[in-house]
């Protein structure tokens, strides 16, 4: 297990850095929660498990002062993504990457238990967790409960890193599989997939963890959900209002949606909202040949532009 | 069923005056539509209402014309926001609701018989006005009124008439200042903090009675502690966003009190039991 | 009539279906893996089994209705002029809400402090409020997260339910908590409850005992030195996100916005549902704002639960112990042990942990 080797790497930098960003036990045995690191005696208190979901990155662009942070293969892509986007300074960011096989989705865990309430978590040599409830020990294949992004997993070795907790794997999953469930959605027809996302944006009850937990939306407090000027989106509770912001919200990741899936994870009321900007970005991937956080000296496409863009019909004309 | 009063749905009124105070401030004088409700409105000194634009929405001023001067309300806003926006295009004849008044006011029954130390700064004036013209017109109930008012530059003095008339009365002691020098200008200068100390008036018997921005505030605070006043005779009134202005909605609250319901006035010895900065 | 009355469980829908012949009945239904309260109809599928995601609370505090109505219009006399009207409905149907738990219910009693018990009562929630029965299921085990007897509640605790359910093999134990509660027991598909008290006063101690207290005390007494102390706050919530999930999600949490929408000339002033934890909330038109940071805007918000509203409404806390702003939160925020670290117990605790490190 890498937790050794993680706390090794924390203890080496520590004395470097104001704080390390990485993970503790939360208030059951299947969630974590962050832990901030700053003074050795702390370290004892990391886990490193696949419960350790969370994207940590989205933190950084916040902090001032020089910090240490765990990341997985899928968050590492946040970081190039900032690096792109001058949102953090990366000679103040020690970045511990954690090659990675998958991680648990606890929605999925919590239904196939049944939604019991969970007495403890353990995990086998065979890539299986053991969930402990009141009815009796459920063991589930991590494969089988892994969020969607680890399926189609193209970087389970972090793609910029300054020390790595473990040996670099590489990924087992075909490319191609990538965009798979985009395109299946896309067979539907327009009627079926207005129906679909109105039953489920119903739900919405904009709380804004999706928003708050991405760790590109970088609007944050002047989000136009919130404003009066402009004053685009009222505070009705109607569909119309949840539409446009959840569209607003995938239009302005175009490019730059790093799916990391925090959105999605986050959602109280259990939206699929991270399909939307997969879609936009299968679209990105189509056109311009584009994929958001792996190359730090690239520049998402609709930051720039180019009047022969070759895979844009009307350009053709 | 009960049938209740419904706190949120305001009076309608229409705008009968509107005058330019500076160049950011403009005050309205409105009446409400139904004379019967104008006769039988009341308030006090220090209390505020809810000045609403129907279809931008409500802001809160305070009505700086006094109890004793009832052919209209009067509420002075300076442009900040969208509301304020707003308001500031309406002219005379125009429709605006009210919900008023809210909110508590200034100790006037205590303050009988005593000093009285006026000290604002900008659209802070219009709180105090409200109180200030109560006590001229109940002039005997108090001894000796000082006003400090302070602004940026000339222009930006509220109430520029009534500075005059107050500047005139022999039972009034008016003392004026701007930040700067100014073309014209041949009065004080410099910060009403600093005119505070330079004037330094007497802490015997006297309250002092502030509202200006929360920084002029904050120093003229640490003034009249320097002069000796009591926290108990320091009386300050609060701004804060406000939206129900009935102690509900949650947001001007300073630990358990609600700046809209047990505010906007308060004294400084109340401030410093609050668990937060205000 | 007897005291308490039992419902079998293949004769529920049937009961649902006579308490929706005069009502709109509100029901946790399942949708996904999501279960919301809905109003209950036949083809939705109810579950019991676990509370909803979200609590009842917009039954009867919608997350946004209408205040009034204006309308613009022109002088017949002087068209230079306009007049407005405005309208006000507060008209509400008669309400169920069936099968939620205890600590919802519970929920309400602490608006109604704030709503209805005050010289300015609120008559969009009085109505609604009145108009609405509640019939509870008590909770048969904790759900993660959950506290509630830490705050004086507990998963069959009757406060704020008309008539409490608790489920037993075969149906469910009725017990009547005020006259409204007491009128259901007239329906035809209810049957004597008395054979079925004791089993139910078993499932409900049995069900107390496995809720956790996280608070070391019967009585919450918070330390004013901690709670005022800037650096506690920013060490206890430098993980949240500042996001509304755990506000919206609480079945105490009733700060509210209020804003107009308008289209030519016609439009409604809406009250919505706010959150503390947004920065929008005290931003000022200044640009000024006196909670500007996420660490102030927690601290406002424990502060409200557990010291400002007790100080205002004899000691009573503003929080039903759900657990769902623990369950829900995207990173994972425990209020009960935020609340518990501050308390003078806590306090020493932190200390002793404090000392032995170094």
């Amino acid at each position: 297990m890498s937790t050794e080797k993680v706390k090794e790497a924390i203890a080496k930098i520590l004395p470097d850095v104001e704080t390390v960003i990485c993970y503790q036990q939360g208030f059951d045995g299947l969630h974590t929660t962050p832990l901030f690191i700053k003074i050795p005696e702390e370290i004892n208190g990391l886990i490193w498990n696949p419960l350790c979901v969370q994207n940590l990155t989205s933190y950084l662009p916040s902090i001032k002062k020089k910090v240490g942070i765990v990341v997985k293969g899928c968050d590492s892509r946040t970081i190039v993504q900032y690096l792109q986007e001058g949102l953090i300074d990366r000679e103040k960011i020690v970045i511990i990457g954690v090659p990675c096989t998958g991680v648990v989705s606890v929605k999925k865990v919590l239904r196939e238990i049944g939604h019991q309430p969970v007495a403890g978590v353990a995990f086998d040599d065979n890539g299986n967790i053991v969930v402990k409830t009141s009815k009796g020990d459920r063991t589930l294949a991590i494969a089988d409960v892994c969020p969607d992004k680890c399926a189609t997993c193209q970087y389970p070795t972090p793609i910029v890193y300054d020390y790595l907790a473990g040996d670099p794997i590489k990924s087992d999953k075909p490319k191609e599989s990538v965009h798979e469930d985009i395109r299946q959605f896309d067979e539907k027809t327009l009627e079926e997939k207005k129906a679909y996302w109105e039953k489920e944006l119903e739900k919405c009850i904009r709380c804004y963890a999706c928003r708050n937990a991405c760790p590109m939306c970088i609007c944050q407090d002047s989000c136009i959900a919130e404003t009066r000027e402009p004053h685009w989106i009222s505070q009705k509770l109607s569909l119309t209002e949840k539409f446009m912001f959840h569209m607003i919200h995938a239009v302005h990741l175009a490019g730059r949606c790093v799916e990391c899936g925090e959105c999605e994870r986050v959602c109280p009321m259990d939206i699929p909202v991270a399909k939307l900007k997969k879609k936009i970005n299968t679209e990105m991937k189509e056109l311009f040949n584009y994929e958001p956080g792996v190359d730090p000296d690239g520049k998402p496409p609709m930051y720039t532009f180019n009047v022969d863009e070759v895979k844009i019909k009307e350009h053709k004309l | 069923m009960t049938d209740i009063k419904n706190p949120y749905l305001p009076e309608l009124a229409t705008v009968l005056r509107v005058i330019e105070e500076t160049p950011n401030i403009k005050s309205f004088q409105v009446a409400f539509n139904d004379p019967e409700k104008m006769k039988g409105f009341t308030f006090q000194p220090g209390q505020v209402g809810q000045l609403s634009v129907f279809g931008v929405g409500e802001s809160t001023f305070v009505i700086n014309s006094p109890p004793t001067r009832m052919e209209y309300l009067q509420f002075s806003v300076m442009k900040a926001g969208e509301v304020t926006a707003a308001i500031h295009n309406l002219y005379p004849g125009d429709q605006v609701g009210i919900r008023a008044p809210l909110g508590n006011w200034f100790p006037y029954e205590e303050m009988k018989g005593r000093n009285i130390l006026f000290i604002g700064g900008g659209i802070g004036l219009a709180p105090l006005r409200t109180l200030i013209l109560f006590m001229l017109d109940n002039r005997s109930d108090y001894k000796d009124i000082t006003i400090i008012y302070g602004s940026r530059t000339p222009p930006d003095l509220c109430y520029k008439d009534e500075l005059k008339e107050w500047e005139e009365r022999s039972d009034v002691n008016l003392i004026l200042t701007v930040d700067n020098e100014y073309p014209g200008w041949s009065k004080r200068t410099g910060f009403v903090p600093t005119v505070l100390k330079e004037v330094a008036p007497s802490p015997d018997d006297t309250v002092a009675i502030t509202c200006g921005p929360p920084i002029m505030i904050k120093f003229v605070l640490e003034g009249l502690a320097q002069l000796k006043f009591r926290d108990e005779d320091i009386i300050t009134t609060l701004e804060k966003r406000m939206k129900c202005g009935i102690g509900l909605c949650g947001r001007c609250n300073i630990g358990s009190k609600y700046v809209c319901k047990d505010g906007p006035v308060f004294s400084l010895a109340q401030l410093k039991e609050m668990p937060d900065d205000v | 009539m007897p005291d308490t009355g039992y419902l079998p469980k293949e004769k529920v829908k049937d009961f649902m279906r006579e308490l929706a012949k005069d009502a709109v009945v509100y029901a946790p239904c399942l949708e996904g893996d999501t279960v919301i309260f809905r109003p209950f109809s036949e083809e939705r599928t109810l579950c019991f089994d676990r509370p909803a995601n979200s609590p009842p609370k917009s039954v009867i505090y919608p997350q946004s209705e209408q205040l009034f109505a204006f309308e613009y219009k022109k002088d017949p006399e002087d068209h230079q002029k306009m007049s407005v009207e405005l309208k006000a409905d507060t008209n509400v149907p008669g309400m169920v809400i069936f099968a939620a738990r205890p600590c919802d219910a519970r929920g309400f009693t602490i608006y109604d402090r704030v709503f209805i018990d005050t010289d300015t009562p609120d008559p969009y929630y009085k109505k609604r409020r009145e108009n609405t029965l509640i019939v509870t299921l008590s909770c048969a085990e904790p759900s993660p997260g959950c506290f509630c007897v830490g705050v004086g509640g507990g998963p069959a605790h009757k406060e704020g339910s008309d008539a409490m359910m608790t489920e037993l093999e075969g149906g469910y134990f009725i017990e009547p908590v005020s006259e409204k509660g007491k009128a259901i027991l007239n329906k035809s598909m209810i049957e004597d409850g008395s054979p079925y008290l004791q089993k139910a006063q078993e499932a409900q101690a049995k069900a107390h005992e496995a809720v956790k207290n996280p608070f070391e005390t019967d009585k919450l007494k918070i330390s004013q030195d901690l709670f005022n102390n800037d650096a506690f706050w920013e060490e206890a919530v430098s993980k949240c996100v500042s996001c509304g999930a755990c506000t919206y999600l609480c079945p105490t949490c009733y700060c509210f916005n209020i804003t107009d929408e308008q289209a030519s000339g016609k439009g409604e002033r809406i009250r919505s549902w706010d959150a503390c934890m947004f920065f929008h909330f005290t931003l000022e038109a200044s640009t000024h704002n006196p909670r500007p940071t996420r660490f102030q805007r927690f601290k406002n918000r424990v502060g409200h639960k557990f010291v400002y509203y007790p100080e205002k409404y004899d000691g009573a806390i503003a929080c039903c112990g759900c657990g769902r702003c623990i369950r829900y939160c995207p990173v994972s925020v425990d209020i009960s042990e935020i609340v518990s670290n501050l308390t003078e117990s806590g306090q020493k605790q932190q200390q002793t942990a404090g000392s032995a490190k170094k």
